[in-house]
């Protein structure tokens, strides 16, 4: 099994930040025009949705892995909901590699492979180096070739 | 390239017109607002321009709306300034559609749309054509989709062959395909000749075709007459016809979301009148003279008449909508299509390729289950024309025997002999469900602190409805692994049972919240290929031991694997399509 890069840990964590700097400007808000929120709260909500961020990232780094197996591509992640999910390479109807700024920044790039299925937002491979992702890109490429299968959708 | 029917060109124009009439309306308030020498009055000068403007624009849309058919695509060409044009291979295409209102069955007129898997919309869409071009439409798309399936099966078979004898050449569909295309690409014309014999789908080889021979563009007059003439040519052989019987059960024993949000949109356009009248119908029973005058009692008698008369409006106006859309429903076959026809004021026709089915749904409500009736659909991967997505109804209501029958006959599953989960599930739906009774019972406690409401306590009733809700979704929760599908069996309110060949699937996922991972339990989601809709998720099952669903997670991963190679050497459907 594959882990991802590890900086990818940052990525999550400054998504956390972001979420709880967010929830701590609402919250500054509500204090400001609808009623009193102490300042001691609004730094206690931020402090706690930093660590909870930190550690939801830290923990989501140790569960991720993904592997190539001979059928499929087979993929470990979640921390509320742990999910184990296969995506056989007949299955693949196109690989994209992507980078936001984010992950521009950190050196970092995404696989997503779509199928035809309902649910193919779900297969996404983050904190990939570039060089490891078109790699992968490639090679998910060549396996979906050649296991191609004439069956109609 | 044809043109849609002259009456299209009248209705657009006034469509555009009434659109277009808004823009110098406003234009002309807005402006003259802000600007002296524009007058608001203009607006009964500026209205009518803006309606010529949008009608011409309406009637250029007619004639720069051009669609045709070619030997490898169906073409549609549109846009009066930027111009669209696009093809659609017919192997591609799911299903082609043939809508009718009451106006456009008076005028004989249709709206034709063609579906693909591939995103959420329509792909092409006509309106409108006569009614005798939407079945020459409907025909041949569904002819030329055969030949162009059979032509790759010939060559596969060929090249089979080829491996074998060595020197065999493939026939190349390619090369007359190139041929028709530099002859012109010539509505509904046969300008392909195929050398080989074995090509030529079974249907046209024993008849001579009309469209065989090439004609002109001007000439499909001629064709549409022989079609309208002669609808036996299409060879429809009939599988399920609704009685009469199963057509008034199936309305009265079904319900449709759509009547709840009817009748509340006509509660908000008229909210006044509606309140009267509730009230007037209240009143012999011990409701208030009137609003604002009444005691406590008289007010909870109006809640409760009011209730029920909207529960009952409600259901009639469900009732109706079930009738009107499903009345005379016929599904038939031609060829290895499924072609079905329903609907009392507005028409649906339309065909599904049978190779297009991803998976056969069960449905049945308790109601249902109760007078042991049973509806069937089909899943395909495009978007149809109901609410539903890509499910069609295949048979809306049936006897339970008959629809299992059905079933097994359609996808050649074995008698599926269910497996539950553990009792642990059960555990888990009762905490679940008290948490839900306890959310209700702070509601109402909350809404007794603000009003004047007593006995908030007696909320707490909701509780005694948690242990057979549980129960309920317990049992109802099945799976069955067999030797070519899963079935997937869940839900009370509408017990869904899913027939999934293994050669569908196209992702496995197990699945472990907190709470099940604390139980050793996991749920198993298998996605396949026709779209999520809104009422109904993927394929699920719920909360069996960890090692069950890895299993079935395995043998799924697994069993894919050799359907697929099996298909390829057995060139086999998979699907019988004379199931009934």
């Amino acid at each position: 099994m594959e882990s991802l890069h590890p900086r990818i840990r940052l990525l999550w964590i400054a998504q956390g930040a972001i979420t709880a700097i967010v929830l701590g400007v609402v919250l500054a808000g509500v204090d400001q025009w609808l009623a009193d929120v102490p300042t001691a709260v609004i730094a206690g909500v931020v402090a706690v949705g930093l660590v909870l961020g930190i550690a939801y990232a830290v923990r989501l780094y140790q569960v991720w892995q993904f592997e190539l197996q001979n059928d499929a591509l087979y993929l470990e992640r979640g921390v509320v909901t742990f999910v184990e999910t296969a995506v056989p390479f007949v299955r693949v109807q196109h690989v994209d590699t992507q980078f936001g700024p984010i992950e521009r920044a950190l050196g970092l790039s995404s696989v997503v492979v779509y199928t035809a299925g309902s649910r193919n937002a779900d297969v996404r491979i983050p904190g990939l180096t570039p060089d490891r992702a078109r790699d992968l890109q490639d090679t998910l490429r060549e396996l979906a070739v050649e296991s191609e299968a004439d069956d109609a959708v | 390239m044809n043109r849609l029917h002259p009456l299209s060109a009248v209705t657009y124009a006034i469509q555009y017109g009434f659109l277009w009439l808004w823009v110098p309306i406003v234009l002309v308030l807005a402006l003259g607002g802000i600007f002296d020498p524009i007058s608001p009055a203009w607006s009964p000068i500026a209205a009518p321009l803006g309606f010529l403007a949008g009608a011409a624009y309406g009637i250029a849309y007619y004639y720069r709306f051009e669609y045709g058919i070619t030997p490898d695509t169906f073409d549609v060409a549109s846009g009066v300034f930027a111009r669209r044009s696009r093809e659609i291979p017919y192997g591609r295409i799911q299903n082609v559609d043939v809508r009718q209102g009451v106006l456009q069955r008076l005028l004989g007129l249709a709206i034709v749309s063609i579906e693909t898997a591939g995103g959420g919309n329509t792909e092409a869409s006509l309106n409108f054509v006569s009614e005798s071009e939407a079945n020459r439409l409907q025909d041949q798309i569904r002819r030329r989709t055969a030949y162009v399936k059979e032509q790759r099966r010939t060559k596969q078979r060929s090249a089979n062959e080829g491996e074998q004898q060595g020197s065999q050449r493939p026939t190349e569909p390619d090369a007359d395909s190139s041929d028709a295309d530099r002859t012109g690409a010539v509505s509904g014309a046969e300008t392909d000749t195929p050398s080989d014999p074995t090509a030529v789908p079974p249907d046209r080889a024993d008849r001579t075709d009309p469209d065989s021979t090439p004609v002109d563009g001007e000439e499909p007059d001629a064709e549409r007459r022989a079609y309208a003439s002669e609808p036996d040519r299409q060879r429809r052989q009939r599988l399920f016809d609704l009685q009469a019987r199963e057509l008034l059960l199936y309305s009265f024993t079904s319900f449709r979301p759509a009547a709840v949000a009817a009748v509340l949109f006509v509660f908000f356009l008229a909210t006044d009148p509606i309140i009267d009248l509730l009230v007037a119908t209240a009143q012999p029973v011990g409701g208030p003279q009137e609003i604002g005058e009444g005691t406590a009692t008289n007010y909870g008698i109006l809640t409760v008449v009011s209730m029920i008369n909207g529960i009952v409006i409600t259901y009639l106006l469900s009732v109706a909508y079930t009738f009107a859309t499903y009345y005379d429903f016929e599904l038939g076959r031609t060829g290895e299509d499924f072609v079905y026809e329903r609907g009392l004021l507005q028409r649906y026709s339309g065909s599904i390729p049978v190779e297009k089915v991803q998976s056969v749904t069960v449905t049945a409500n308790p109601l249902q289950r109760l007078i042991g009736y049973a509806g069937l659909w089909v899943e395909t991967a495009g978007y149809g024309p109901e609410s539903s997505g890509g499910s069609q109804s295949a048979v809306p209501l049936a006897e339970q025997s008959r629809v299992h029958r059905f079933t097994e006959n359609l996808t050649d599953v074995e008698t599926p002999t269910f497996r539950s989960p553990p009792t642990m599930a059960r555990r888990r739906y009762l905490v679940r469900y008290s948490l839900v009774a306890a959310v209700i019972v702070a509601a109402v406690f909350g809404l007794a602190q603000v009003t004047a409401l007593e006995g908030w306590y007696f909320a707490a009733v909701v509780f005694v409805a948690v242990p057979p809700a549980a129960h309920l979704k317990y049992v109802h929760i099945g799976y069955f692994v067999g030797e070519n599908h899963l079935v997937v069996r869940s839900g009370f309110w509408q017990r869904r049972t899913t027939v999934i060949p293994y050669y569908r699937i196209q992702t496995v996922s197990t699945r472990r919240s907190i709470f099940q991972r604390r139980l050793g339990l996991a749920s198993l989601v298998i996605d396949t290929a026709s779209s999520r809709t809104f009422f109904w998720g993927t394929p699920t099952i719920y909360d069996v031991d960890l090692e069950d669903a890895r299993e079935a997670h395995t043998a799924g991963r697994k069993r894919l694997q050799s359907a697929l190679r099996e298909r390829a050497r057995d060139d086999d459907l998979g699907l019988t399509v004379d199931f009934t």
